[in-house]
């Protein structure tokens, strides 16, 4: 997918999202210690770091769910550190939570208004729940069941297409792929990658660094509340000593 | 199962003995998905082994049904052979079961020396007279103090008792959370990612720690840093889907493909 | 005719039960999308039906009933935006146990406001249209056309709300919210908007309910209070946030309610044997079989009968907040308490001069046996977490079991027994049992640590939300018990008084309560320079005291210190090796025979001694929850506070207007929005704001602060 860069001339001038030594934590515990990255138009940036150094919350200090402490958000030029989740997903910022968090007592079609309901105003890249579903047609073929009744795998394709109905053109992907059988993770890949052939970013946070490394422009690795390296995915896949130092496991 | 492929050989009640602590096709389902599948572990007195698996494997939950925090679906858990399975977690506890949490839970309104003490004072319980407990005021039971302050010196926080633990710094309060554990005198401690969100440093001198102070007792350790599961291990459990794939000696491990394949997911890599 | 009667009473019980539904339907959503549980709901209800007697007055005409159907339940929903915007707004974050305490604080405003707008007494329409008059007969059946009507109005609305809820795109957002409210937020919906008007439509809805039926039943300014459990039951019942459950809970209690109390079932089963008498029962256990049921229910499925796990959300379990400032050192503390315990000792002594008995003999009796009742509340509710909506149940057990043993009942009923019952009796005798202030004191307190066991080893597995409730049920169930059975075994209705108590056990005796002084008066010809000093002043005073020191030491004993753990992380208390759920348990007993004691002393302090059923209504234990809460709770010395400002506020406001509780209850609501660590905190708080203002940097000891310069003193 190296080639998204094709769609923006000069990277950080046209970032849809640009971090700028961004601190965050929650009660007394400082997380994030100085976070920086840019994610361009059209590209799939993926976050990758062991547990706990602060990739979940970024997303969600970018979404606002918590306050930044320091340090600067920019969505398309324009700065949106103080802003909230209401705000954010309004802007096209649409996240796709840890463990989907599908509403459990919805239909799939319902979950889905859900999404059109709220949701980004005036966006051209707004989705109908129709044209959702025929994106997904596992989901089409679930439309009456809830979203409790459904498995990991349609959960996730159902919380993807919540936050695309909701307008979103920045995707903010948590562990997309966690607890999903490897069947259904080629699946999940697929439809991450269709979704950005359509023009919609992707910034992901993902464990599994080789669906990371296939899915990913470019990987940012975060240690210990900053980030470590950054580094085109391909550069990555045949630097396998900052894998090794930063996360722990070796590619062979 | 494959979980004793390593382990060698010799007659079944032979290793029972030596098991300090052993689950038998321990299953944990919540409604569709199976978290924990049928898991076979065993854990030899004065061992270290190490629980390593990608994310959504069910290491937690293992360490759940394991602690008593969730009831099994089916299966059994022994410890230090008697069957806890029915057991409430506080029973385990006091038959010397020890466990840290993956995010630090320490009583953060409290001291850091009443946090000690409330985890020494669980040692003592059983001898502390009705009246007593009730009446006496918390700090004059000598034998728990001497424990206290033996702990904070472990844990090298004894020069800062009177702060209120959640104005720690991270490392210091995993300190305590390891002073806490270390406090109950635990035979077999589990260990939930004690360096999550730790940088390089701070995840050696935790790991240093942790084998100083508590060398002496069987240790099961959850982690995701495999290199640092290796260097510490005696023995290595892989988990993959809520399944044990392999457990053997760090070496066995390293090479073994169907560790590396579960870690990065499917056939990539 | 038993048929006719029997339809009657169908009729009648549909009619009540399609108000519940309107009432538990807005009381069940308001839970299911915001976790509030909202105390004020009945306030609202009344509220409906005083704006629409308000708008048929003025306008004279008998339409104008048609008018105030949509007018007053149009502006109850403009009350219901003010309340949520202004009150609860700023709590959502918050653990929900504090909704509770801050829509109690509404109920005591709103019902004061109501009393003073339109003043005391009973009151209705003073017309209704023609064509809701009358009977209008329906297959050889005469139908009340109100009755009809009231069913109409209900059944049209459960069904819109239904719709609403279902069908159209605000519902969508509405059940989305109600299972992940966070999520909602994060498709760019503002779900706070949707709040206000979840708030507003449940507002409405149950002023639309009171409006209908009070054209049926009249009003009064307490209509609010005997809706609002029977509401709270059906909504547990039918599953906290169920609308279905709302629903069907509605019209079973209705139903049942009103068939068991008119004896039509009895009527009914008569010519058959054993069930005929068994049915004869019934209406004296109409409320104890609501109660029942509902307690059965949380025990056996906490979520209610439709209660959907999905439509549960828990954003915000947030702790409670304890008290404590920090701003006092230990030793000033210390100081202050024993400065005021010296002046309570000499408070009797100055009596005359500068103040007259009243003051000491009641206001001080009062604050005092308040004050035990706050600290055992303390105890379960800011050590153990359990907010218990229920503490009058032990209160009213240490009252009644204190007078029953003073009046010889306990006696009679030891005698009773077979066998072994004759000799006990005489062994009683024997003590003095039946004269003994001790005695009958321990009597109370024994018997509401037995309630309090198996209250305790039933409810404490429930947590939260449900544990208040079932805590409500039990105290509730009490009370129906006393009032329901026969005079003669509890004395019912009117109470029980004049029994007599003495200073004495086993036969030695320092005299009759109410004679003992200790100090005579002294009177300068007409002017009374001091008057008599009683003993049972001290009594009271020593009680009171005893009961804070005991449960100062428990706290401070190893078994406080886990319950501190408990507070603060259940999780990890248990990971010490602590069994978290007996020790709730214990220290729920001992907070029972605290309370006991405190109603103990209550019925002893009366101008006879005594106690009767009002005792044991729940606005009490709502009082005991504002003292501690207002006082800080956690803190033990807190709740003290609290139910002295509490009394003696009372006492002030209560000079000046009859509204005082309305005045209480906006301190409380605003303490409870502004200042939830109570009145103990106010130091520290104070300190902080002045040094922020200041502008110094925060720092971590307040040492010196040019306000209180001597105030940390020499530790």
């Amino acid at each position: 997918m190296s080639d998204g860069d094709a769609d923006t001339d000069d990277g950080d001038d046209e970032s849809v999202l640009s971090v700028r030594n961004l601190r965050s934590g929650y009660g007394e515990t400082e997380v994030l210690r100085g976070v920086s990255f840019d994610v361009g138009e059209g590209e799939v940036v993926a976050l990758v770091g062991r547990n706990g150094v602060g990739k979940t919350t970024t997303l969600r200090t970018i979404t606002g769910a918590i306050a930044p402490r320091g340090g600067e958000v920019r969505h398309r030029g324009r700065s949106i550190g103080g802003l909230g989740p209401t705000e954010t997903a309004k802007l096209g910022i649409g996240l796709v939570p840890e463990e989907r968090r599908v509403f459990p007592g919805l239909t799939v079609e319902e979950n889905l208004q859900a999404g059109a309901t709220g949701g980004a105003t005036g966006d051209a890249l707004e989705r109908s729940v129709e044209e959702v579903l025929s994106t997904f047609e596992n989901l089409a073929d679930r439309r009456d069941n809830r979203g409790a009744d459904l498995s990991g795998g349609e959960q996730q394709m159902l919380a993807v297409g919540r936050a695309l109905t909701a307008g979103a053109d920045l995707l903010l992907l948590d562990e997309p792929t966690e607890g999903l059988a490897p069947l259904v993770v080629d699946r999940v890949v697929e439809a991450v990658r269709a979704i950005n052939d359509d023009g919609v970013t992707v910034l992901l946070v993902e464990q599994n660094v080789a669906v990371a490394l296939e899915l990913a422009d470019r990987v940012v690795v975060m240690d210990d509340g900053e980030v470590a390296h950054g580094a085109p995915a391909a550069e990555l896949r045949e630097d396998s000593a900052v894998l090794d130092r930063h996360l722990g496991v070796t590619l062979d | 199962m494959s979980a004793d492929d390593a382990s060698g050989t010799g007659a079944g009640t032979d290793r029972e003995s030596d098991a300090v602590l052993a689950t038998e096709a321990l299953t944990k389902r919540f409604g569709e998905l199976t978290a924990v599948d049928g898991v076979d572990l065993r854990v030899e007195r004065g061992e270290f082994r190490s629980v390593i698996g990608p994310n959504g494997a069910g290491k937690t939950t293992l360490f759940d049904l394991i602690t008593g925090a969730q009831r099994p679906t089916s299966g059994s858990v022994r410890f230090d052979g008697e069957d806890v399975t029915a057991l409430a977690p506080h029973e385990r506890v006091r038959r010397g079961l020890g466990r840290s949490f993956q995010i630090t839970t320490v009583f953060s309104g409290l001291t850091v020396r009443e946090n000690v003490r409330l985890a020494a004072q669980s040692v003592h319980d059983a001898s502390i007279s009705r009246v007593d407990r009730f009446l006496r005021p918390k700090g004059s039971f000598e034998a728990i103090a001497a424990d206290t302050t033996a702990t904070l010196k472990r844990v090298e926080l004894a020069d800062r008792t009177e702060e209120r633990a959640g104005a720690l710094a991270y490392g210091d309060r995993r300190r305590l959370e390891i002073g806490l554990v270390l406090a109950t005198d635990p035979a077999v401690v589990l260990l939930d990612e004690p360096t999550a969100g730790m940088s390089a440093e701070e995840t050696a001198a935790t790991m240093q720690l942790i084998d100083e102070v508590l060398a002496d007792r069987t240790l099961v350790l959850i982690e995701h840093d495999v290199d640092l599961v290796l260097e510490v291990s005696d023995r290595i459990t892989v988990l993959d889907r809520g399944r044990v794939l392999t457990t053997g000696s760090p070496e066995a491990v390293a090479d073994d493909g169907d560790v590396q394949r579960a870690y990065l997911g499917g056939d990539r890599g | 005719m038993v048929v006719e009667a029997l339809v009657d009473q169908l009729l009648n019980g549909l009619t009540i039960g399609v108000v519940y539904v309107l009432l538990a339907a807005g009381l069940s959503i308001v839970f299911g999308v915001m976790d509030v549980i909202n105390f004020a709901h009945g306030e609202l209800y009344a509220l409906g039906a005083y704006f629409a007697f308000s708008v048929t007055t003025a306008a004279g005409d008998p339409n104008a009933f048609w008018v105030a159907l949509l007018l007053a339940p149009a502006a109850v929903a403009v009350v219901g935006v003010g309340v949520e915007r202004l009150t609860i707004r700023p709590l959502y974050g918050r653990n929900p146990l504090y909704h509770i305490l801050l829509t109690f604080g509404l109920v005591l405003i709103l019902k004061d406001v109501v009393e003073f707008v339109w003043g005391p007494g009973n009151k209705s329409y003073p017309v209704t249209p023609g064509v809701l008059q009358g009977q209008v007969a329906v297959a050889g059946f005469d139908f009340p056309r109100y009755s009809l009507f009231v069913i109409a109005v209900g059944s049209l609305m459960a069904a819109g709300t239904w719709y609403a809820l279902n069908d159209t795109r605000v519902g969508l957002v509405v059940r989305a919210g109600a299972q992940d409210r966070e999520m909602v937020r994060h498709l760019g919906i503002e779900v706070d908007r949707y709040y206000t008007l979840v708030f507003a439509f449940g507002a409405a809805l149950a002023g639309l309910a009171g409006v209908v039926l009070a054209g049926r039943n009249g009003l009064e300014v307490a209509m609010g209070d005997s809706v609002i459990i029977p509401a709270f039951v059906i909504v547990v019942l039918g599953g906290l946030g169920s609308f279905r459950g709302a629903v069907v809970g509605g019209l079973v209690v209705g139903v049942v309610q009103t068939l068991t109390r008119s004896g039509v079932v009895a009527e009914v089963f008569a010519p058959v044997p054993v069930v005929g008498e068994l049915a004869a029962l019934l209406p004296a256990l109409e409320g104890l079989v609501v109660f029942g049921l509902m307690i059965a229910v949380l025990l056996f499925r906490p979520r209610g009968l439709f209660g959907n796990p999905e439509w549960q959300s828990s954003e915000g379990e947030g702790d409670l907040l304890v008290g404590g400032g920090g701003a006092l050192g230990s030793v000033w503390r210390r100081r202050l308490a024993l400065g005021a315990v010296a002046l309570l000792i000499v408070a009797p002594f100055g009596v005359g001069l500068a103040y007259d008995g009243f003051v000491v003999y009641s206001l001080l009796v009062s604050i005092l046996v308040w004050a035990l009742f706050a600290v055992s509340l303390d105890l379960v509710m800011g050590y153990a977490g359990l907010v218990s909506l229920g503490h009058v149940l032990f209160y009213g057990v240490g009252a009644y079991g204190t007078v029953l043993a003073a009046d010889g009942r306990v006696t009679d009923l030891v005698a009773a027994v077979p066998a072994v019952g004759s000799p006990l009796a005489a062994g009683l005798g024997a003590l003095g049992y039946a004269d003994s202030l001790p005695l009958a004191l321990l009597t109370g307190v024994a018997a509401a640590a037995a309630v309090a066991w198996v209250v305790g080893y039933l409810s404490i597995r429930v947590a939260g939300v449900y544990f208040a409730m079932i805590t409500l049920g039990f105290a509730e169930l009490f009370r129906q018990v006393v009032v329901k059975l026969p005079a003669s075994w509890a004395g019912s209705t009117d109470g029980l008084y004049g029994a007599e108590l003495s200073y004495s056990v086993a036969g030695v005796s320092l005299g009759e309560v109410g004679d003992v002084v200790l100090v005579e008066g002294v009177a300068a010809g007409p002017v009374v320079l001091a008057r008599e000093v009683r003993l049972l002043y001290f009594v009271v005073l020593a009680g009171v005291l005893g009961g804070y020191l005991l449960a100062r030491r428990v706290i401070e004993a190893p078994f406080g210190g886990v319950l501190t753990a408990i507070r603060e992380s259940e999780a990890r208390a248990q990971f010490l090796g602590y069994n978290v759920v007996a020790h709730k348990r214990r220290v729920f007993v001992l907070s029972g025979a605290l309370a006991a004691l405190a109603g103990g002393l209550q019925a002893v302090t009366g101008l006879v001694v005594g106690v009767g059923p009002s005792l044991l209504h729940w606005i009490n234990s709502g009082e005991v929850i504002v003292m501690a809460v207002l006082g800080g709770m956690g803190t033990l010395y807190g709740p003290i506070l609290g139910a002295a400002v509490f009394r003696g506020g009372q006492e002030l406001l209560s000079t000046y207007t009859g509204q005082w509780r309305a005045l209480l209850g906006l301190v409380f609501v605003l303490f409870v929005v502004f200042l939830p660590r109570g009145i103990v905190s106010l130091p520290g708080e104070l300190q902080r704001r002045l040094r922020e203002r200041g502008g110094d940097p925060p720092t971590g000891a307040p040492a010196e602060t040019p306000a209180e310069p001597k105030l940390e003193g020499d530790d």
